[in-house]
């Protein structure tokens, strides 16, 4: 099941095409990280999906229907978090709610009732304050709130962790971490340790195309870089240990490291054999994984 | 349909919270009771101005005194003023990006541009519909007499001129992302259509006669008929205007 | 005829005038004090303008001065 394909999209900017050719696929259920530099064109592709520009090429569709430019059908679907939320300041967040949700279509009495539940969930007071006197945090949560508020299939967040401090930071990927099940999410960002830290679906995108795309656990696999790291008294003694290990090692200074394919424990039990029959023995051995700076660095250079 | 409902709920709210109801209906009172004071004060005020050395006999005022103020006020005040207030009403959703989410949501662009135009006409019968009411109080009160007889059928032209003016700040709001952009391109259409009524052969068609022609309709000496061709003009200007506003809002990049 | 005499004279139409004024000021006071920031200028300047220059002071503030939210 897909909720959200994009297939071959272009977007340029006067003499910039910002996007060549984009294809990418969220399968339903996933948590997707959705990775690139400051100006690759996230925010643009997410724009684009919402239907809030036009498309120059290809096609996008959620949920089975393909999204036109300015008229939302996927809104009943679809929910978003842009990047630096804009409110009407002279509103208070359950009249701001309200709005929204007669937008979408909802509903008195479900309408007030979900709106309570939600305020509670982003732990928000529900008070006559006016939203001008918010802060950069209470506007995120209200963010969140009225993405949510009309419970979307397809959850949308531009950049939504990188305003925040770095306990905000982990409280909202809890927060979208604890939606799986619940809906789709797409959520671009550029630091790439919350998206290793919550996302099961990666897709890194790069020069206007997405360079590679699928599940995290599937992708460091295939760009595996795994290795053992063994440290040696001298470099003299490293040197000898890549002679006597019989496979490939590299050497750098004292260290010594072994990649490996599948199995940590196999390798370093070999490994080690190797080494005490040539009686030269390691100081210390540690293991390496990939991560998703690697893939990353791999795929953009 | 709905969605226009609900964001002209939003319009109002906004118009109250901004303080932009408080200033027009403190602005027209004021412009509704400074007409018949003005008529009422202008013998007395000569007569300070003049001292007693003179002892011509002034005139004294009329209704139709009280009714050129009146006019005079709203033609080249009080229209600017609506104007003024309703300059940002597009562009400054647009700059600052508050739309993006409501769009987002499944509010069609054309639904923006309506509900504004319709609570901007509203406000502006409203306010200008006010002052009319007071200064129509006042006038009957203190000038008594049958120099006005068509004081009802006057104001007519001045509401309907909304129709197009306030159109024309929407559009000049929806193209230029300025505050002020409203604003200035309203006032540069009024200055073309003054200049535009140098040609004799336009001026029956010329929309700008709605708010300059008010006077002798009060008086009687020129009939509504004479205008008509004017009337009919603001209306379907009024219409092509608000098309090209949400024709231009649909192309703009949120 | 003096000037209390003209005022005296047109108390029906003075009075409601300065009751709006009044009302006016004190609305653009209480809204001037209780935010941060203004546009054009700064407090001072404002609060001379809604005092000194009745009732455009306080018309300009409402329109001009007000940052927006």
């Amino acid at each position: 099941m897909t909720i959200l394909d994009l297939q071959r999209v272009t977007k340029r900017f006067g003499d910039k095409q910002v996007l060549k050719g984009l294809d990418l696929t969220v399968p339903t259920g996933a948590i997707f990280g959705f990775v690139g530099e400051n100006g690759a064109g996230k925010t643009t592709t997410m724009k684009l999906i919402l239907g809030l520009d036009t498309l120059d090429g290809g096609q996008i569709t959620v949920a089975g229907q393909p999204v036109r430019y300015g008229r939302a059908v996927a809104n009943q679907v679809v929910g978003y978090l842009p990047d630096v939320p804009a409110y009407y300041g002279y509103m208070t967040s359950t009249e701001y709610l309200t709005l929204c949700g007669r937008l979408t279509g909802m509903r008195e009495p479900d309408l007030s009732n979900r709106i309570t539940e939600m305020l509670r969930t982003v732990d928000l007071p529900q008070n006559k304050h006016r939203i001008h006197g918010f802060s950069r945090g209470m506007k995120q949560r209200l963010g969140i709130a009225q993405a949510l508020l009309n419970r979307p299939q397809l959850l949308i967040c531009d950049e939504p962790t990188s305003a925040l401090d770095p306990n905000g930071r982990s409280e909202f990927l809890k927060l979208l971490a604890s939606l799986r099940g619940e809906m789709t999410i797409l959520f671009s960002t550029h630091i790439l340790t919350d998206v290793e830290r919550i996302s099961d679906q990666v897709g890194i995108l790069h020069a206007g195309v997405l360079q590679v795309q699928g599940n995290l656990t599937a992708l460091k696999h295939r760009y595996a870089r795994s290795q053992v790291q063994l440290k040696f008294a001298s470099s003299a003694i490293a040197q000898q240990a890549v002679a006597v290990m019989g496979r490939p090692a590299t050497q750098t200074a004292t260290h010594v490291a072994v990649p490996f394919q599948d199995d940590y424990a196999a390798t370093v039990a070999a490994v080690l054999k190797a080494l005490l029959a040539a009686h030269v023995v390691p100081l210390a051995v540690d293991r390496q994984e990939t991560s998703l700076e690697d893939i990353f660095r791999e795929v953009t250079t | 349909m709905s969605a226009i409902l609900t964001f002209w709920h939003k319009e109002w709210l906004a118009a109250w919270r901004n303080y932009h109801i408080l200033i027009l209906a403190v602005i027209f009172v004021i412009f509704g009771i400074e007409a018949p004071l003005m008529a009422k004060l202008m013998p007395d005020l000569m007569k300070l101005a003049l001292g007693d050395q003179f002892s011509i006999k002034l005139p004294q005022s009329t209704s139709s005194d009280s009714w050129q103020q009146f006019y005079k006020n709203t033609s080249q005040i009080g229209i600017f003023l609506l104007a003024l207030v309703f300059s940002g009403t597009v562009s400054q959703e647009v700059s600052s990006g508050t739309l993006v989410n409501l769009i987002t949501k499944g509010l069609p662009r054309y639904a923006v541009i309506i509900a504004k135009y319709l609570a901007a006409v509203v406000q502006w019968v409203v306010a200008i519909g006010v002052s009319f009411i007071i200064t129509w109080g006042y006038t009957a009160y203190y000038f008594p007499d049958d120099k006005s007889p068509h004081v009802w059928l006057a104001i007519w032209p001045v509401l309907l001129f909304g129709l197009f003016f306030v159109a024309v700040v929407l559009l000049g709001s929806t193209v230029v992302n300025s505050n002020y952009a409203g604003f200035l391109v309203a006032a540069l259409v009024f200055a073309s259509l003054a200049l535009l009524n140098y040609v004799k052969a336009v001026k029956r068609w010329n929309p700008i006669a709605l708010v300059t022609d008010n006077l002798d309709l009060v008086r009687g000496t020129e009939k509504i008929t004479h205008i008509l061709p004017a009337c009919g003009v603001t209306v379907a200007a009024a219409l092509v205007i608000l098309g090209v506003t949400i024709w231009t809002f649909n192309q703009k990049r949120l | 005829m003096h000037n209390s005499e003209l005022f005296f004279n047109n108390l029906p139409l003075f009075v409601p005038l300065m009751f709006l004024e009044l009302g006016l000021l004190i609305a653009a006071l209480i809204s001037l004090y209780r935010r941060q920031t203004v546009r054009h200028g700064n407090r001072l300047i404002w609060t001379l303008a809604i005092v000194f220059i009745q009732p455009f002071g306080a018309i300009a503030y409402f329109i001009f001065g007000r940052e927006v939210d």
